[in-house]
């Protein structure tokens, strides 16, 4: 007979209702608060969809009728500090926290200032896409953003937004304070991979993360109930061992107690919590029908829910205990309802082309279409006035190091200057210095500013992310092997490479990912990829890589001051190597966007980086060929030197880009476009190219090498440009 | 259906020609008026250009070989198609077969015993059969600014595109200017080269030397090549002789002046030096032989090679029957040969044959000088500038106008005497000018 024990959750789960006694005891002014700002979202959610409706909204319009309770209880006690995100459906969250900042209290009496009108209009023209948007027009519906008060960005990813809500969390606490960050998410969102991950890493590091379910009961049309077997969302959290609360969203002052209680679980650096609030959105997934009129729900579930409107119910509880008259209630909703009719004419105009009563936005309003790329990438003038050396030219004293350790000395000596520095991966912390010896050192004198992070790419990159558009600190986050990035692909592609430009390209992202390639190592299909060409084609990321640990320092140090996101490609070929440093600078730059002439010569230009760049060298002197070899270094499209390239290829006629991995996703591709759309009248011959296979590299050590390029291919590639010579 | 290529009648008579070298490789996509091989005689180099366009499938002679003339040398057809065995009789309505020679086909023709083996072209490679002329961008550029005809480059880049160091070679040596594709495989001449020591030794040591000012290198084109080749051969397998004589061309230069009063061809010395030639041919026909490697070949009409200096090298147009031609007949077509060559628009015919030549460098103020043979020719005339000098007449020193011509004899064809013989005759003749209008 086995014994049973019978186990239980580390932390508790529980559900709040609140009492006719709570509502009694409620503080006037916050009941006040929170029915001007239902009746300000509601209005406003309703005028987004009258102007849906004519046609005037490109693009979705996610409407929040419903579910204002969740959102204006949860933000209604926050601090100014606090900062929340959400999802594609965060109009309500995001006005709640914009018009909590510029209005603490609301008086029903006078419920529109001047501020509360001009938050209202920004809001409403960011999700026309206008110029006067929070985010110039870029963000829309979907991505809303106003750091100063807190509001993060809601993000049309599923749980997209999480991750980074935990790099903020992380950063207040890491900075002393004791506020929070809150990550709203639907239903949809909970078993989503980022939220999990985020759910396990904030409860491991105690980050003051809530995740804040908001439960509408249906993904798009999917139910709950058809999506998870336990369909009390809150009930995630047990397994992370963070305490969960479950609440009614329709009743806001329900949804405020709860978080009392989170924040003081929160706040007091005990780590994350989890509240469900139950709301119910009146309308369809977007537009302004109702979900029966899709066949998805009963007309009576509708009329049940809207029974329980928690516009209503605040109203009619403060009518009860004498706070309010109905008559003082309309003319709330009449206050809100015409500040968006200002908002309106502000920003439409009669639309005499069109049907009797038609509008039309007002044509000097959009953003210019010049505006299209700006601010996708810093203007640099971080870098301004900053010391770079070059090997070539360098005449001090120098040290012989392995490559490895010159990467861990860089960073030691930059970590000890800058505080920001944090660094984040599997194991960086142990092994002497993750599994390479790249951070080797490293936890012994900076402890907590080295983490090791649980197996979970999308969670920690994210978390870096968060961390980066924070500000206070500076990510270096590792991939241990290039492959991760797809199990990170959106905190990587469209998170951390996008926010910058989708909200309106002003706050940047100042994050180094550092992962190395691994093509001969025998690891086989799921690690061995090149990542350069995925990154120099993916919007806002910068790229660098280094073919000895003189570049590697000095393009690091740039990478730590940049105010982008940047990748540092290393390849573990190199770690071994060895090369010269200066012996007593290591705080020098590789000048920004220098490619490096490694050898002159008249016959063709190669273009590499990495450790092809030596093996290039070698089959230079193999072939004879008087090849111009180029270390482009700075690989980005927005980073590349141009100058030189252009110099070189206008000399030689021709160009070979030289490359290790695999063709589908090579460097290359984008490089050999460029190239020949700048330089084409100067072309003596295809631009040719040297990379690997189509399949990524097999485990089998003569796979692997039939799959990549290495010396004879690229002697067969130089071979090749030679025959182009003609026989003249 | 693949296209049999046939090995060219290079020259007038050939039977059989050399294929140098293949500019194309099995598989290569050609396309037409690419440049195949470079063909070979004793005369002439020539470079055999695409008349189909196609793919490769054979190449049945090797660099080396000497083939007869009308065998059939490569097969082009469609990418992936099997060289089919050359047909065994040419129809005979290609009339260029010399009717003698059945033209069988080649023994080396096998094409069982060598299939197409070598992979068709690279994956990179478009494979595109057309007859668009392939130029690289930057050699379009290059082109258009040396006000050179890119059409007439030939491209020797992958797939026969013209690339830059195609144009450099031709803006360098003026062929695209000068040369359509056929003429620009003239045969090269002696003469003016002979104070020009070209050897491929030397060249290969001039290469290896290091110099300590800077110079630049100019890539040789095939003409050069040639030219080099060819009078290597010469000079070092055919016995030369010299023989020197003065002519008095007073009388000569007299007479022209006046035949120039009158006639509506001005006529130069050159134009009666050519006529002397075939006058003094007259006297002595048996003079006018070629050594062949069985038997001398003997000449009946007098055939003269004139050297004509052009900004791609040399051309040697072929002057016929002299000996039958007026003075002035003889100056307008030397003159028409001329322009012709300059203009590139010579016919292949017109550089055939001849075994004698003429090469003047006296407009330069030459005064003397020895020409190497332009093989298999057996003689050819040097010619000087023609000045006044202090002449003994019957024991008294007087001045009269002396032009020196040299004759280099081929002494396996011409014996001492004989070429003697002969360039007594020319001076008699040009001495006495009045006996060459007769």
């Amino acid at each position: 007979m086995t014994e049973r024990i019978q186990l239980d959750p580390l932390e508790p789960w529980v559900e709040i209702k609140t009492t006719k006694q709570d509502y009694q005891n409620a503080d006037p002014k916050l009941l006040e608060t929170m029915l001007g700002q239902l009746h300000l979202i509601r209005a406003f959610e309703e005028a987004i969809l009258d102007i849906a409706g004519e046609g005037l909204v490109h693009g979705p319009a996610h409407s929040s009728i419903g579910q204002e309770g969740g959102a204006v209880g949860s933000i209604v006690g926050m601090r100014p500090t606090d900062a929340i995100n959400g999802s594609h459906r965060g109009h309500h969250q995001f006005l709640a926290k914009a018009i909590a900042y510029v209005a603490p209290q609301l008086d029903v009496t006078n419920l529109v200032t001047s501020q509360v009108q001009e938050v209202l209009q920004k809001t409403a023209a960011e999700i026309l896409g206008l110029a006067q948007g929070y985010c110039k027009g870029r963000g829309g519906s979907m991505h809303l953003q106003w750091h100063e008060a807190g509001a993060l960005g809601t993000n049309a990813i599923v749980g997209g937004g999480v991750p980074l809500g935990a790099g903020n969390a992380w950063s207040q606490k890491r900075a002393g304070t004791t506020d929070m960050t809150t990550s709203y998410f639907g239903d949809g969102a909970v078993n989503i991979g980022s939220v999990l991950e985020s759910m396990n890493l904030t409860a491991a590091w105690d980050v003051p993360l809530v995740f804040f379910i908001e439960n509408n009961l249906y993904a798009v049309s999917t139910t709950v109930a058809e999506a998870t077997k336990e369909d009390r969302l809150s009930g995630r959290g047990l397994g992370f061992g963070i305490p969960s609360w479950r609440v009614d969203g329709m009743d806001p002052l329900a949804v405020w107690h709860v978080m009392q209680e989170v924040e003081e679980h929160v706040r007091s650096g005990k780590g994350p919590a989890v509240v469900e609030a139950e709301v119910y959105r009146f309308f369809h997934q977007n537009g302004a029908f109702p979900g029966s009129a899709f066949g998805y729900r009963s007309k009576e579930e509708e009329e049940h829910w809207r029974s329980r409107d928690p516009l209503d119910k605040i109203a009619n509880e403060m009518i009860e205990l004498g706070l309010i008259t109905q008559e003082q209630v309309a003319n709330t909703r009449k206050q809100a309802v015409a500040a968006m009719e200002l908002v309106a004419l502000e920003l439409l105009e009669p639309d005499l082309d069109g049907k009797p009563g038609a509008r039309k936005i007002k044509a000097n309003l959009w953003p210019d279409a010049g505006f299209v790329d700006v601010g996708l990438r810093s203007d640099l003038s971080e870098l301004a006035g900053a010391k770079t050396l070059e090997q070539d030219s360098y005449t001090g004293e120098t040290t012989d190091i392995r490559f490895v350790d010159a990467i861990a000395k860089g960073m030691d000596r930059q970590m000890e200057l800058d505080e920001r520095i944090i660094i984040l991966g599997e194991d960086v912390h142990r092994l002497k210095g993750g599994t390479n010896g790249a951070t080797k050192g490293l936890q012994d004198k900076y402890d907590d500013r080295v983490l090791g992070t649980p197996i979970s790419e999308n969670a920690f990159a994210g978390l870096g992310g968060g961390m980066a558009m924070d500000g206070r600190f500076r990510p270096v986050v590792e991939f241990m092997y290039p492959d991760f990035l797809w199990v990170a692909a959106d905190q990587v592609f469209n998170q951390i490479g996008k926010a910058r430009h989708m909200f309106g390209g002003q706050n940047p992202v100042p994050l180094v990912l550092r992962t190395k390639v691994a093509m001969g190592s025998g690891y086989g299909s799921q690690h061995l990829m090149d990542p350069a060409g995925i990154f120099a084609t993916a919007p806002g990321w910068r790229v660098v890589a280094a073919s000895n640990p003189f570049d590697y320092i000095g393009l690091m140090n740039a990478a730590l001051k940049m105010e982008d996101p940047v990748l540092m490609i290393e390849h573990v070929d190199l770690y071994t190597q060895r090369g010269l440093i200066p012996a007593d600078d290591l705080d020098y730059q590789i000048e920004f966007g220098k490619a490096r002439v490694v050898r002159e010569g008249k016959d063709t230009t190669i273009l590499s980086y990495l450790n092809m760049v030596n093996i290039t060298k070698e089959a230079l002197d193999q072939t004879g060929l008087d090849g111009e070899l180029i270390d482009l270094r700075w690989l980005d499209r927005a980073s590349i030197d141009w100058d030189t390239i252009g110099e070189s290829i206008k000399k030689t006629n021709s160009v070979v880009i030289v490359e290790q991995g695999v063709q589908g996703t090579s460097y290359g591709g984008w490089l050999s476009d460029e190239i020949q759309r700048r330089f084409f009248d100067h072309l003596d011959q295809p631009v040719q190219r040297v990379h690997g296979r189509e399949a990524s590299p097999s485990i089998s050590k003569v796979l692997e090498r039939a799959s990549i390029a290495g010396l004879e291919e690229v002697v067969a590639g130089l071979n090749l440009v030679k025959e182009g010579f003609g026989k003249n | 259906m693949a296209t049999q290529i046939k090995l060219p009648e290079v020259a007038a008579g050939a039977t059989h020609a050399v294929i140098s070298s293949w500019q194309v490789a099995v598989g290569d996509q050609v396309v037409v008026g690419q440049q195949l091989a470079e063909i070979e005689t004793d005369k002439a180099v020539v470079e055999l250009l695409a008349e189909t366009a196609g793919t490769i499938l054979e190449l049945i002679g090797k660099p080396g070989d000497e083939m007869e003339v009308g065998s059939t040398i490569a097969m082009v057809g469609e990418a992936g198609e099997t060289a089919a065995a050359p047909e065994p009789v040419t129809p005979v309505a290609e009339a260029p077969a010399p009717p003698a020679e059945a033209p069988v086909a080649s023994p080396v023709a096998s094409p069982v015993a060598s299939p197409v083996s070598e992979p068709v072209a690279t994956p990179a490679e478009p494979v595109q059969v057309s007859g668009r002329q392939r130029v690289s961008p930057i050699a379009r550029k290059l082109a258009k600014d040396a006000g050179v005809d890119v059409s007439q480059i030939i491209g020797t880049g992958p797939s026969g595109r013209v690339v830059r160091r195609d144009v450099e070679a031709s803006v360098a040596n003026g062929t695209a200017a000068a040369q359509p594709a056929a003429p620009a495989a003239a045969s090269p001449v002696a003469a003016p080269q002979a104070a020009v020591p070209v050897s491929t030794s030397a060249s290969k040591e001039l290469a290896s030397q290091e110099y300590s000012s800077t110079y630049s290198t100019v890539p040789h084109t095939s003409m050069r090549k040639a030219i080099a080749r060819r009078l290597t051969e010469s000079k070092s397998t055919v016995p030369h002789f010299y023989l020197n004589a003065d002519c008095k061309v007073d009388e000569l230069l007299a007479l022209r002046k006046k035949i120039n009063e009158s006639s509506q061809v001005k006529i130069s010395v050159n134009d009666m030096v050519v006529r002397a030639v075939a006058a003094a041919f007259e006297d002595l026909p048996e003079a006018n032989v070629v050594w062949g490697p069985d038997a001398m070949i003997k000449y009946e009409s007098v055939d003269i090679s004139i050297a004509v200096s052009t900004d791609g090298g040399l051309l040697t147009p072929v002057l016929r029957g002299v000996e039958k031609r007026s003075l002035s007949n003889i100056a307008r077509t030397i003159t028409d040969l001329a322009e012709r060559s300059r203009a590139g628009k010579l016919r292949q015919e017109e550089l055939n044959g001849g075994s004698f030549a003429v090469t003047n460098l006296g407009m330069y103020g030459t005064s003397s000088f020895s020409a190497i043979l332009n093989p298999p020719q057996s003689g050819i005339l040097a010619v000087g500038a023609a000045g006044p000098k202090a002449v003994v007449v019957d024991g008294e020193i007087s001045i009269a106008t002396i032009m020196s011509v040299t004759l280099s004899a081929d002494h396996r064809a011409v014996d001492g005497a004989l070429a003697a013989q002969w360039l007594a005759a020319f001076k008699a003749r040009i001495e006495n000018p009045l006996t060459m209008l007769i």
